[in-house]
């Protein structure tokens, strides 16, 4: 498939300068499978985040990194050294032809370099410049370092999950980048409405922090409201039923009756029939918990969580199954809607199953047209083509660490 | 074009009509009212919101549907109005508002819509441009369409539990914290009505948006579905550890000499003891940071140890490493080792509870993050702010709407209603 006409996106009239690390690399992913041309500017030799694992079958290679591939799809490549004053003069001629910036240095270094947004602004007034940080551009932490931990931890969700007898436990992938990411797209998306209607750019000043603190359900409310500090409480209120190929998760105190029903029907409910355990203050003792598992243990624990899971739901009980990334990419619903996508690598000669859209528009379908770029590769296309630079002056540039 | 106007909010001028419910679409528009969008909540007496009797509640304030902590935060900036949609003028009315309005969300099970007559292609008659989202469990189609379920199992079938924690234990993923629900799904949904009113403004065509949350939240899988599609490898949980760095994890410090309530559900008891659940993140990636982070620590001989010289050998003594790194942390206080490790150019962090986060945390309290506002049943209440500032163009955390609040000037200024005809939609029961 050849490049996209913009009408049929719903932002392939945007281009996006994308400057950011991994706290920020979902915002700018959404962006480009949307459609915007969303140009990444990696240092010369390529950007940290290739170093990233999983790998390709575990080749620790800069083009071959896993992480890199799934958020930089779409995405073009050049490579420019911004801190160079021939870099920072290309720089800030891309910059007065796009629509977004995305940066995520730590506050006042793009400053520092004369290329914060009181200069960008000046350039470029409809210019919507993003800054993704940990703790925001603001503040007595601004300067401190993070990571997907510290967000995590900072933010207040990290107290919350994991065992009783265990430290709190982080929750698998990057999870709090991603939040300070997807509502830095959101952010950008609302500034972009007002651009639409005034004409006017803005500066954003995203705290991963902030957006950490504001997945965090009861915690705010408990204490704010019965000075109560909510704690994690490991299996409680994850009720875990095992199978004999893994586990799944069963809310039935919604549907008692449907429940104890399907028990009978299976060999027995024990005295579970008693009107008592529909009481969820009775339910939630730790000692009655443990007697319904084990009553419901021996029934899951001859069947798998598949069935378990399609039976229950036919039943109208909450199953569900507690999926391994095999499991997931197996599985009938997400397979039946054609979820997954085939996403070609010429290089390795292989095409790759990726992940698909988050949401599904009528008109506007979200795409992957492109695997993540290779380093710089789309050098000659931007510097040629489009600043009109000369193969001599490109070799000179490249000569000298500027791209 | 450019026309400045000043102290404006950027979604100002957006209508939406809002019939989602619980947590995750109210998340949507509650982003959206607090940029100024007019978000109209649809309630009814017939079916109340689940989170407007959820715990917790303020003590000793008089139980009524509009105290509910959750409501209250989870529904600021919004106007509420009930309407009875099992009612034929209910659904007219439901209609009318639609033709005045930019977008209409809802997060019923696939059907309920449809049987309201409420779908995209009838809407679409009454309001060309209408942006209609719905956030289903599953999706619209496909043979789990019906399928049930939480932000919490969501999270569980969409891959997160299984690689999340001890692996050695079962899979609890993040316990009851319904990670779906407060971060993908409402910002994925908000993500594409923003991009389809930016196509709009391009085009003036609305269009319909499914966001099937099981989808939304499996790309959040991330990385582990590459994994095995490529590597046939499964991600299992690393507890705190990460492949490429180490130290890397959360270590017990001195607890403090003052009684707390601590609370694993909202409805359970509390746990009534010292405030001894203190915790620091440290995170070592570099060598760099490896030489700094020793020197915080004094040096101590083991940090010499070859077992430690290298990333590859600190993973492999991990869990040794880790008992030495928490053996210094405990005498000390989180935020002095946050202190201490930042100042060392090392990324570490109080693992915040819910006192911190509104009582010490002295980044969130510049920033003002939480916003106190007055309510009329509820008194005086916490909100989460803003998660991100816009210079030209903030936006502003104003109370949620009592049950019913903003019938009057729904049905009569946005709808024009007489106030007879108000008086007998009420008789009618077409307002409950």
């Amino acid at each position: 498939m050849g490049e996209q006409k913009a009408n049929d996106t719903s932002l392939g009239d945007l281009r996006v300068l994308d400057l950011a690390g991994p706290i920020g690399l979902y915002c700018t992913k959404q962006l480009a499978d949307l459609g915007a041309d969303v140009i990444k500017i990696e240092p010369p030799g390529g950007d940290p985040t290739r170093a990233i694992g999983p790998f390709y079958h575990g080749e620790v290679d800069p083009e071959k990194s896993l992480y890199w591939y799934h958020f930089n799809t779409n995405k073009k490549s050049i490579t420019l050294n911004i801190e160079s004053p021939e870099g920072k003069k290309i720089f800030k001629k891309l910059v007065k032809g796009a629509d977004i910036m995305v940066e995520t240095f730590q506050p006042g270094y793009l400053d520092s370099l004369g290329l914060g947004y009181p200069a960008l602004k000046k350039l470029n007034p409809r210019l919507i410049m993003t800054s993704i940080t940990p703790f925001g551009q603001t503040g007595p932490y601004k300067d401190f370092k993070a990571s997907d931990l510290i967000g995590l931890a900072m933010g207040g969700f990290l107290f919350i999950c994991g065992w009783e007898d265990e430290p709190p436990s982080r929750v698998g992938g990057s999870q709090a980048y991603n939040m300070a990411s997807i509502h830095a797209t959101t952010a950008t998306l609302i500034a972009l409405y007002h651009r639409d209607i005034t004409g006017e750019g803005q500066h954003i000043d995203v705290s991963m922090q902030q957006c950490v603190a504001h997945t965090l359900q009861w915690v705010p409310q408990m204490y704010d409201l019965q000075k109560r500090i909510m704690v994690r409480s490991g299996r409680l209120g994850v009720p875990l039923q095992e199978c004999k190929d893994g586990w799944t998760n069963f809310i039935a105190l919604f549907d008692w009756d449907l429940l104890v029903d399907w028990l009978k029907s299976g060999g027995g409910c024990a005295d579970l029939d008693d009107d008592k355990f529909k009481d969820i203050d009775y339910q939630i003792r730790p000692e009655v918990r443990q007697h319904i598992s084990e009553v419901t243990d021996a029934f899951t624990k001859s069947h798998d969580k598949r069935w378990v899971c399609e039976e229950g739901q036919n039943r109208g009980v909450i199953a569900i199954p507690c999926n391994t990334a095999k499991d997931v990419v197996e599985n009938p619903q997400l397979n039946i809607r054609n979820f997954f996508v085939d996403v070609n690598h010429p290089e390795l000669g292989e095409v790759i199953k990726y992940p698909g859209a988050p949401y599904r528009f009528a008109k506007t379908p979200w795409r992957i047209k492109r695997r993540a770029p290779l380093i710089g590769e789309h050098n000659n296309v931007i510097y040629k083509k489009e600043l009109g630079l000369t193969s001599k002056q490109i070799a000179a540039l490249k000569g000298r660490g500027v791209i | 074009m450019k026309t400045k106007i000043k102290k404006r909010f950027p979604m100002q001028g957006i209508r939406v009509t809002d019939f989602s419910w619980f947590g995750a679409g109210p998340y949507v528009t509650r982003l959206l009212a607090a940029y100024g969008a007019e978000v109209i909540r649809i309630e009814s007496n017939t079916r109340i919101d689940g989170m407007r009797w959820q715990a917790p509640r303020k003590p000793g304030v008089p139980e009524t549907y509009n105290i509910s902590g959750m409501f209250n935060n989870y529904n600021p900036g919004k106007l509420g109005i009930t309407l009875n949609l099992n009612q034929p003028k209910g659904i007219d009315i439901a209609r009318k508002l639609i033709s005045v309005s930019d977008i209409v969300l809802d997060n019923f099970i696939p059907g309920a819509m449809e049987k309201w007559g409420l779908t995209y292609e009838e809407l679409v008659k009454i309001k060309p441009d209408i942006i209609v989202a719905t956030m289903p469990v599953m999706g619209i189609t496909g043979p789990y369409t019906f399928w049930r379920g939480f932000g919490t199992t969501i999270r569980t079938a969409a891959g997160i539990d299984y690689m999340t924690g001890n692996p050695d234990r079962p899979p609890i993923g993040t316990g009851m914290a319904a990670l779906p629900d407060f971060a993908c799904n409402p910002y994925h949904a908000a993500t594409a009505i923003l991009s389809a009113l930016h196509y709009r403004n391009k085009t003036g065509k609305g269009q319909f948006i499914e966001l099937a949350q099981f989808e939304s939240t499996v790309c959040w899988t991330e990385t582990a579905i590459l994994d095995y599609t490529v590597n046939k490898h499964i991600q299992m949980g690393m507890r705190n550890h990460l492949p490429n760095a180490a130290p890397h994890g959360v270590y017990r410090c001195l607890g403090e000499d003052r009684e707390v309530d601590y609370c694993a559900m909202p409805e359970s008891e509390p746990d009534h003891r010292k405030k001894d659940e203190r915790w620091v993140a440290i995170a070592v990636f570099t060598e760099d940071e490896w030489k700094a982070f020793c020197k915080v620590i004094g040096n101590p001989p083991w940090t010499k140890d070859k077992k430690f010289a290298t990333l590859s050998q600190r993973k492999k003594n991990e869990d040794e490493l880790d008992s030495l790194v928490e053996e210094w942390a405990m005498k000390k206080s989180p935020e002095k080792v946050m202190m201490l490790m930042q100042n060392a150019g090392v990324a570490a962090g109080v693992v915040n509870d819910g006192e911190d986060l509104q009582t010490r945390d002295p980044q969130l309290k510049e920033r003002g993050f939480y916003v106190y506002l007055d309510h009329p049943e509820a008194g005086r209440i916490a909100h989460d702010g803003l998660t991100f500032a816009l210079s030209a163009t903030p936006g502003e955390i104003r109370r949620a709407p009592l049950l019913g609040e903003h019938n009057e000037y729904v049905y009569r200024e946005i709808l024009g209603f007489s106030e007879d005809e108000v008086n007998q939609l009420i008789t009618d029961g077409a307002l409950e």
